[in-house]
């Protein structure tokens, strides 16, 4: 069984792929994000899926629904790594994740959640992602 | 170049990114750039997908092959219940979030071609077809 | 006199379709993390979906998070034409990239808005120029003249 190992760095965690995902390995890694989140009220989710070929409509939804249950917890997602084939397949499909941010390497991805949380804190904690 | 039939079993949840995995690896080996490979890829985890979370028992197979060492042809068949609309699956199976038709709409988006044949109380087959271009 | 074999006549038709193939989607780099995309012509499936793989294999190779795509060069913007340019978009954003959409004229403006597309999530600007004003100004950078008479103009008639 592939388990995505979810590790903490200051408020982020991060969370890369290692392998393809099984569905229930997905739906384990969504619930180990909102249980982390819950525990550490950490403010940022780093999902790195830079190894992964293959995103069907189900990971694709299941992306979306880790942002979505992040938000509500409290923290931005980006999501990193997104394969050029991946990207244009998943269009194809009619899932522009349009509910998570994204980025194309882990460093950009920091970057970015590093602007987004500073934007946020600006606005008061409970601006919108 | 073979072009023997591959057929692989539909048992559980691990065999749908197992044949993705197969299906990706003969493509790659019949000339399909990593776009191409990445749409059959995904197409046949909507269909195995179907079969594993639908089907009566969730039991089914996928075979795949070679179209003249040109194509390549993927069929996946299960013996469940079987589709009563197939026309409406194509249309909503999509957003409707539930039931045997969601992923029909995705294959048939990123494949050339996709035949159904469904028949109820005995099963259904989706056979997909990809050219290389 | 040299006859060529079938498999280099096959060669070579490969080779002069990849530089057509190329000719037509050039995706240039203007500034570091900045790419510019003219689309020149009709924008058909087949196109869109070269001219989107050189994209994105190019936003990979330059690590670039904005793109402007210039329409300027597009005849006729219909559903279709807009439904590809918004999934390339999408595909661009997908990889972390911004998309800025210029050469919007107060024709293809007007359609848009009566094909009722929700074109909200997209940034545009009426020119190149303006268009890349906005991607400077992105990255936190500024165009100065050395003129002496104030900031640098790109080219645009009016300032909005």
């Amino acid at each position: 069984m592939a388990r995505v190992p979810v590790i903490r760095l200051g408020a982020t965690l991060i969370a890369t792929v290692l392998e393809d995902l099984q569905d229930s390995d997905a739906l384990d890694l969504q619930e180990n994000l909102s249980a982390a989140l819950e525990r550490t009220g950490a403010e940022g989710v780093l999902l790195d899926i830079s190894v992964v070929e293959t995103v069907d409509s189900f990971l694709g939804r299941l992306l979306n629904d880790v942002a979505a249950a992040a938000r509500l917890l409290g923290a931005v997602t980006v999501v990193v790594g997104v394969q050029p084939a991946v990207a244009i397949t998943l269009v194809e499909l009619g899932l522009g994740l349009s509910g998570v941010h994204t980025a194309l390497t882990v460093e950009k991805g920091m970057a970015l959640l590093e602007r987004l949380l500073a934007s946020a804190r600006r606005q008061g904690r409970y601006g919108n992602y | 170049m073979a072009t023997t039939d591959e057929r692989l079993p539909i048992v559980g949840e691990g065999d749908i990114v197992r044949a993705r995995q197969r299906a990706r690896e003969i493509a790659k080996g019949l000339g399909f750039g990593l776009v191409d490979q990445s749409r059959i890829a995904t197409a046949v985890s909507e269909l195995t997908r179907n079969v594993v979370r639908y089907a009566t028992g969730g039991k089914g197979d996928v075979s795949i092959k070679s179209l003249s060492g040109s194509g390549i042809e993927i069929v996946v068949s299960d013996h469940g219940p079987g589709i009563a609309d197939v026309e409406q699956a194509l249309r909503d199976g999509f957003s409707s979030g539930a039931g045997m038709g969601m992923g029909l709409p995705g294959a048939k988006r990123l494949m050339d071609e996709m035949h159904v044949d469904s028949e109820l109380g005995s099963g259904t087959t989706v056979t997909i077809r990809k050219w290389r271009r | 006199m040299d006859r060529l074999s079938r498999s280099e006549l096959a060669a070579e038709a490969e080779q002069q379709r990849q530089t057509i193939s190329e000719l037509q989607t050039p995706v240039i780099q203007v500034w570091e993390g900045v790419l510019a995309l003219p689309i020149v012509g009709v924008l058909d499936t087949s196109r869109t979906q070269q001219t989107t793989e050189a994209l994105l294999d190019k936003i990979v190779d330059t690590s670039s998070e904005i793109v402007i795509l210039d329409i300027t060069g597009v005849p006729v913007v219909d559903t279709a034409v807009a439904k590809h340019l918004l999934e390339m978009v999408t595909a661009a954003r997908l990889l972390g990239c911004e998309v800025l959409l210029v050469g919007i004229s107060a024709r293809i403006a007007m359609t848009l808005v009566h094909l009722g597309l929700d074109l909200s999530g997209v940034t545009t600007r009426t020119t190149l120029a303006k268009g890349l004003e906005l991607a400077f100004r992105r990255l936190g950078l500024e165009v100065v003249s050395r003129r002496g008479d104030g900031r640098a103009n790109g080219g645009g008639e009016d300032e909005r």
